[in-house]
């Protein structure tokens, strides 16, 4: 359905994406998942015409998006990071315009904005100015305005940023609801578990270029058998480095050190050696393999919300 | 559009800045009003003569006259080189044959480079004459006396001018019924230009105000509803727009062709109220109706090319105002224009909204046809073109698309 080969995107100095390559396939939910300024604001706005990359190309179902937009862009949903609504309008009058330039009109606008309003359950406040709604409303409304006519593939830039988990679970449902019906769907997020959760296939964006791709099974057999190992207490550390010989570090420094092991019967040995050089523990924690592991194993650092 | 009543507000800003500017200019303060240059050459030097020159010196008129009294060369010679709204020139003998009621006749010439300074010279001689000619009448008798005094070399004494005053009364109820007939006549030409002489509009202060102020509204409009493009980026509603089955094209000529209707409709509006509220004479259709399209083109030409180069509102905020604010001050729409001095006056040239105000008061105050505005239509057209394409270019190009 879409095809993503080495599009690269220069602001200045900085390299927003630089050779980024993927496919999704119809009726596919494809997650892009990364900490902020990795590059997938850039990428989703590359997709939907917003921007042209410097180089690489785009196809939607065949068609390059660089050539003939026009009967690609009616096909496209977009929904973007930023809340992009008329504050002085009503949720469903940013409906009903917002449908009209997707050629909707009449009963069958009409009919499509009650539609996503009853979805997304503002039925209620529908005729109250989106200036008045909470953040999630917003976001809800949000999500409807690229929804409403109807489109085969979804760009949905973090739409879940800053709401409550309720409305994150409403929101999350549409979108699963939409792919079942084989709606083709790309999400960005910085949200782990919405990668985990939702996601069929993912793929991990740091500095502009994809660094894993694929099943959440296949991310996590990447990170190996092994747990990660993160520990705190008094120590110093090179006598750190003396007690984990032979272990493979991640990150090490007075205090604080993580590790990968991949027998549980080292983490009792290691302990054992800290206790006996006169050392403190405070907090240990593992963590089996999963895509936090994988994250952190391939971009060095935890994703945090 | 998303918001009627604020534009409806937003139109109404200039029209409101327009009759406040009208009201301030027009209202009792005269001393707003330019100087005006007028030189007087004096070949006559008799009592008549004397009274229409202390007549344009005193107190109201001197704040509004600058009357140089001069020779007929010199008098010829400052006219041809523009360094006076006008002349007049009261002929050899003027006293003596008034008295003798003779045919008198006063030249008054106009500088053809300005248009309505002498419009109000000539309002005023002419109504200084309208005086003397009744005046000739009703004070028949007296003026015998005057005469013989005039003729004896030397100013009455305060018992031969009581005696007149009294005469005058019978003279006043003598002369009831001849107040037709006019001895004086009153002669206009223009220097090195005869075509300019016939026009006869009544001078009206809001003529002379409201194109200017008008102008200044009319960028103001332009401006704010262009406005909505980066008001629209930065809240994201414009890239989603971008992101819909339209060109970017479309998006911009649309909202161009907004902000044209908008402005437009502005003017309608102006224009009918300075006509129907003010009695401003709005001049000849066609040449009104050609000179409007043009400064509407201009205004949202001139808007459009400048919002080419603005990228957020707060750009807008510090650069829009600024640029609008010079264009109009040099170009008359704050100070009247022929109030400006010479330098200031060959700066406001270059601004758009000189000749875009210039052509609305020939139109208003002279009745001017199409050819009497054609270089105002000229250069206020070609800013038009000249901005409405690159801008629209501009604009398209900074919305970031890549088709
Ligand atoms: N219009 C722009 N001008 C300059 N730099 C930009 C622009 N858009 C994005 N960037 C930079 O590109 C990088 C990637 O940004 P973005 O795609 O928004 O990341 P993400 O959406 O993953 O947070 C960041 O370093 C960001 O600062
Ligand atoms: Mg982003």
């Amino acid at each position: 359905m879409i095809e993503v080969s080495e599009i690269r995107k220069t602001f200045g100095s900085v390299k927003a994406v630089d050779g980024i390559n993927f496919h999704v396939k119809k009726g596919e939910i494809y997650g892009l998942l990364g900490p902020n300024g990795a590059g997938k604001t850039t990428t989703i706005s590359m997709i939907s015409g917003l921007l042209k990359p410097d180089s690489g190309s785009i196809t939607v179902a065949g068609i390059d998006i660089g050539g003939k937009s026009g009967q690609i862009r009616k096909r496209l949903g977009v929904i973007p990071q930023e809340i992009a609504l008329y504050d002085e309008l009503s949720g469903r009058e940013n409906l009903h315009f917002w449908g009209s330039l997707y050629g909707l009109s009449g009963k069958k606008l009409r009919e499509a904005a009650d539609r996503m309003l009853e979805l997304v359950n503002l039925t209620e406040r529908a005729n109250d100015n989106v200036r008045d709604y909470s953040g999630g409303m917003k976001r809800r409304v949000n999500l409807c305005a690229g929804l409403i006519h109807d489109p085969d593939l979804i760009l949905l830039d973090e739409p879940t940023l800053g709401i409550d988990p309720q409305a994150r679970a409403s929101i999350l449902k549409i979108i699963r609801d939409e792919a079942t019906s084989g709606k083709t769907v790309i999400y960005t997020t910085h949200y782990l578990e919405e990668a985990e959760n939702l996601c069929d296939r993912i793929a991990i964006i740091d500095r502009g270029t994809i660094h894993a791709e694929g099943t959440l099974r296949e991310l996590t057999e990447l990170a190996g058998e092994e747990d990660v190992v993160t520990l705190t207490g008094n120590f110093k550390s090179g006598v750190t480095k003396e007690i984990l010989s032979g272990l493979r570090i991640d990150h090490l420094e007075d205090g604080m050190v993580r590790f990968y092991v991949s027998e549980r019967e080292t983490i009792g040995m290691v302990l054992n050696k800290f206790f006996n050089s006169g050392v403190s523990i405070e907090n240990v924690s593992i963590k089996e393999p999963s895509l936090e592991s994988v994250f952190l194993r391939i971009t060095g650092y935890e994703l945090r919300d | 559009m998303k918001n009627p009543i604020a534009i409806f507000l937003m139109m109404l800003v200039p029209l409101i800045m327009t009759l406040l500017v009208g009201l301030v200019f027009g209202g009792q303060s005269e001393q707003k009003l330019p100087v005006i240059k007028v030189l007087f050459v004096d070949n006559d030097g008799g009592i008549i003569s004397g009274f229409l020159k202390n007549g344009m010196q005193q107190d109201t008129l001197a704040k509004m006259i600058d009357l140089k009294i001069v020779d007929a060369d010199a008098g010829k010679k400052l006219m041809e080189d523009g360094k006076a709204s006008a002349l007049i020139e009261i002929p050899e003998n003027f006293s003596r044959d008034f008295f003798d009621r003779k045919p008198v006749e006063i030249r008054l010439v106009k500088n053809p480079s300005e248009t309505f300074l002498p419009v109000i010279v000539e309002e005023m001689v002419k109504t200084m004459v309208v005086l003397l000619d009744r005046a000739a009448f009703v004070f028949a008798g007296p003026l015998d006396m005057a005469r013989v005094l005039f003729d004896s070399g030397r100013w009455p004494t305060g018992d031969e001018i009581k005696k007149i005053l009294e005469d005058s009364k019978n003279g006043i109820t003598l002369a009831g019924g001849y107040f037709s007939g006019s001895l004086i006549t009153f002669k206009t030409e223009t220097v090195s230009d005869p075509t300019d002489g016939k026009r006869d509009v009544e001078f009206n202060i809001f003529a002379f105000v409201i194109p200017g102020s008008m102008i200044f509204g009319l960028l103001f409009i332009s401006e704010i509803t262009l406005r909505d493009l980066v008001r629209e980026r930065g809240a994201g509603t414009l890239q989603r727009i971008l992101v819909a089955p339209l060109r970017g094209v479309h998006v911009v000529t649309g909202k161009v062709m907004v902000t044209f209707c908008i402005t437009a409709v502005t003017c309608i509006i102006i224009l009918v109220i300075s006509a129907i509220g003010f009695g401003v004479n709005i001049g000849r259709p066609l040449p009104l109706i050609v000179h409007f399209i043009g400064v509407i083109l201009m205004c949202t030409g001139l808007m459009s090319f400048f919002y080419g180069f603005i990228n957020s509102e707060r750009t807008a905020d510090a650069v829009m105002s600024v640029v609008i604010i010079i264009m109009a001050l040099f170009g008359g729409s704050l100070i009247p224009f022929e109030q400006l001095n010479d330098t200031l006056q060959a700066i406001g040239r270059f601004s758009p909204v000189y000749w875009a105000g210039d052509g609305f008061k020939q139109i208003f105050l002279m009745n001017a046809g199409l050819a009497d505005i054609a270089m105002h239509l000229v250069i206020v057209y070609s800013i038009a073109v000249a901005t409405l394409l690159p801008g629209g270019i501009l604009l398209e190009k900074k919305l970031g698309r890549g088709d």
